[in-house]
């Protein structure tokens, strides 16, 4: 009888303990060794705004910061990442796109394909194009460019998820010209917003390029 | 009286419909007039080419009696100027607007200043056919629409799950009802059976054996209860302690809840939006990117606008739905980091999914699957080092590799190269 008594104070202790252990919903668990999970330079998509946060390892530090603080007190909203300073070019990235977003009939005329049209890396662009298009453009405008992606296809009440998708294969978008087509992917058109921050200038060609074929 | 219109007119188109059909699906009379005279075609070939023209180029903006991203369509040949006017706006309404319409203008105005295309392509007889369509449409009106709308359908993805769980417990109690009635049928026979051998009137030894009574005090002071008792409380708690001890520092299983209810479940598992369409980083970069609201705002901002956690992007980039413009007090939205790798490993995503060509379910799970999003693997050393015994390198069409694999492929015999062949398992590779 009191073995027994004493295995069940001996199950609630360790029961306790293992739980204790294991992350869960919104716990991390316990962790071995902190200070180790924990960076101390700003981490780009970490940011722990709470000073006291973690003081019980560092407790004898006099900064009064908590080993798990990480927020850089010199950016906005103590963020680590910063929005590129205004007027700056990234190293080998197309030069910034200026027509404003209600010029695309100029745009049509007047932006072109940088890349060769014909050859071994106009069919290699062709190919990241096929790829690319699936990645960004797919669930919208649908595998052939019909304007029946995934996103297109009507829900309940006949009504579709994402309506006014266009059919890049239909009469009147057929013939358009590529620069009317990196105009729209870099400004938007219409519902479409602006895939200028998702999809490299160069990429954009690349999509182009497929998008011409299927329209063929 | 309308009724009364309606029915009429519906019966000249079934019975301009039958002619048709008897006459080979075409009638080039009614084609005639509709040209020369631009009056609605009501036969049946003319309807079912329209049919198809609206379902092939209208669809995506219009419904004949639901305004979508353009207004209803029903009853457009009323409506508006004239056919005329439908003919000309349908080819390029941006002319039809800068010439100054009224109709036209506010129409423009009306829908936010969004252009229709010009359909140049269309003749007047695509045009009327589609009208033909639209006219047929509107006779029979509106479908009776078929319970909640889709907006609150999708709300709550949880009651499924719920359900479910709620059947099981019903479930069970019924079992459990099943078990008490049959002990309690069994005890009544044991109980009838030993009256009925007692008034028998038994010998000493059979009395015994039916008059025993279960010492439970008995049998929990025997030895070999105790032992087993003690053994298995040992085993199984040595077990749960070291299984315990493993849980330490490995956060396989959290799951924090978001300040927006995204959910995986949805965007990328039902509407099949590549993971990559978002998280855009992942072949570029160390991090695989958490997604800046402007990439939520290429569909949402006209996409579930009234929805309650939609608002919650809104307020977090000052956003206003009515007049659709930001405003300047934008701050980030403070998603709650879940996959943490100790400061002492290095990670990089572009390595594994470019290169590498790994499927980012391998190591994030089913996250199609996920409404909210928990680490999946338990990014211990351990589970790096498996992966690096046991994958193949993704050599295809790479190069860089081309010499390596010939070299390795002389004096390995004949086994693949694994990404511990190129140092997959050295120390320096992730800790420096």
């Amino acid at each position: 009888m009191i073995l027994n008594k004493y295995t069940a104070i001996y199950i609630v202790l360790i029961g306790a303990f293992v739980t204790g252990c294991a992350a869960g919903e919104d716990d991390t668990g316990l962790e071995y060794a902190p200070n180790m999970y924990h960076s101390v330079p700003y981490e780009p998509l970490s940011q722990i705004r709470d000073k006291r946060a973690g003081a019980w390892v560092n407790s004898t530090s006099k900064s009064g910061k908590g080993e798990y603080h990480n927020s850089n007190p010199y950016n906005p909203h103590g963020m680590t990442m910063r929005v590129p300073p205004a007027n700056t070019v990234r190293r080998k990235q197309a030069l910034p796109y200026h027509l404003p977003k209600d010029s695309l009939a100029y745009a049509a005329k007047v932006v072109m394909n940088p890349f060769p049209a014909e050859g071994p890396e106009a069919e290699a662009m062709l190919k990241d194009g096929k790829e690319l298009y699936g990645r960004f453009c797919e669930h919208c405008h649908g595998t052939k460019a019909k304007g029946d992606g995934t996103l297109a296809q009507s829900g309940e009440d006949d009504i579709p998820v994402f309506a006014g998708i266009a059919n890049l294969t239909s009469d009147n978008l057929k013939n358009i010209s590529e620069g009317h087509i990196f105009h729209v992917i870099t400004m938007g058109k219409g519902l479409m917003g602006s895939h200028a921050s998702q999809i490299s200038a160069e990429d954009r060609w690349k999509i182009i390029r497929y998008v011409k074929k299927l329209q063929k | 009286m309308t009724r009364n219109f309606s029915l009429a007119r519906i019966t000249t188109t079934l019975l301009i419909s039958c002619m048709c059909l008897l006459t080979a699906g075409y009638n080039p009379l009614v084609a005639q007039e509709a040209s020369s005279e631009l009056v609605i075609p009501e036969d049946a070939a003319s309807i079912s080419k329209g049919e198809a023209l609206f379902k092939g180029n209208c669809t995506s903006c219009h419904r004949v009696h639901k305004k979508l991203v353009g207004p209803a369509l029903a009853n457009v040949y009323e409506r508006t100027p004239s056919i005329e006017w439908i003919i000309g706006f349908v080819k390029n309404s941006q002319k039809v607007i800068q010439s100054g319409d009224e109709y036209a203008v506010n129409l423009y105005a009306e829908y936010n200043n969004t252009q229709m295309t010009a359909f140049t392509g269309f003749s007047d007889q695509d045009i009327m056919s589609i009208l033909g369509y639209i006219q047929q449409e509107t006779l029979k009106g509106p479908e009776v629409a078929s319970g909640g709308s889709a907006e609150n359908a999708k709300e709550d993805g949880g009651e499924a799950t719920g359900v479910a769980s709620g059947y099981l417990t019903v479930l069970m109690v019924g079992l459990v009802v099943v078990l008490a009635l049959i002990l309690f049928v069994l005890i009544l026979i044991i109980t009838v059976l030993k009256k009925y051998l007692n008034q028998r009137g038994l010998d000493e030894d059979d009395a015994e054996v039916v008059n025993a009574t279960l010492s439970l005090e008995g049998i929990a002071k025997s030895k070999p209860f105790i032992f087993m008792v003690i053994f298995i409380f040992s085993a199984v708690a040595f077990k749960t302690v070291i299984a315990g001890l493993y849980t330490v520092g490995v956060q396989e299983g959290y799951q924090p809840s978001q300040p927006i209810n995204f959910s995986h479940k949805i965007h990328a598992g039902q509407y099949e939006i590549d993971c990559q369409y978002c998280h855009t980083g992942v072949r570029k970069s160390k991090s695989a990117n958490i997604p800046s609201a402007n990439i939520c705002m290429n569909c949402h901002s006209a996409v579930k606008t009234g929805s309650k956690e939609i608002q919650k992007i809104y307020a977090a980039i000052d956003y206003d739905p009515a007049t659709k413009t930001y405003g300047p007090n934008q701050k980030p939205i403070e998603w709650v980091r879940i996959h943490n790798l100790p400061d002492l490993a290095y990670f990089n995503h572009s390595q594994h999914v470019k290169v590498g060509g790994i499927e980012c379910e391998t190591c994030h799970g089913e996250i199609k699957e996920m409404a909210v999003v928990q680490q999946y693997s338990p990014l211990t050393m351990g589970w790096c080092i498996d992966c690096h015994r046991k994958t193949n390198v993704n050599t295809k069409g790479n190069a860089y590799y081309d010499n390596l694999v010939e070299i390795h492929d002389k004096n390995s015999g004949g086994e693949p190269m694994k990404v511990e062949d190129i140092g997959g398992l050295e120390c320096s590779k992730c800790h420096y």
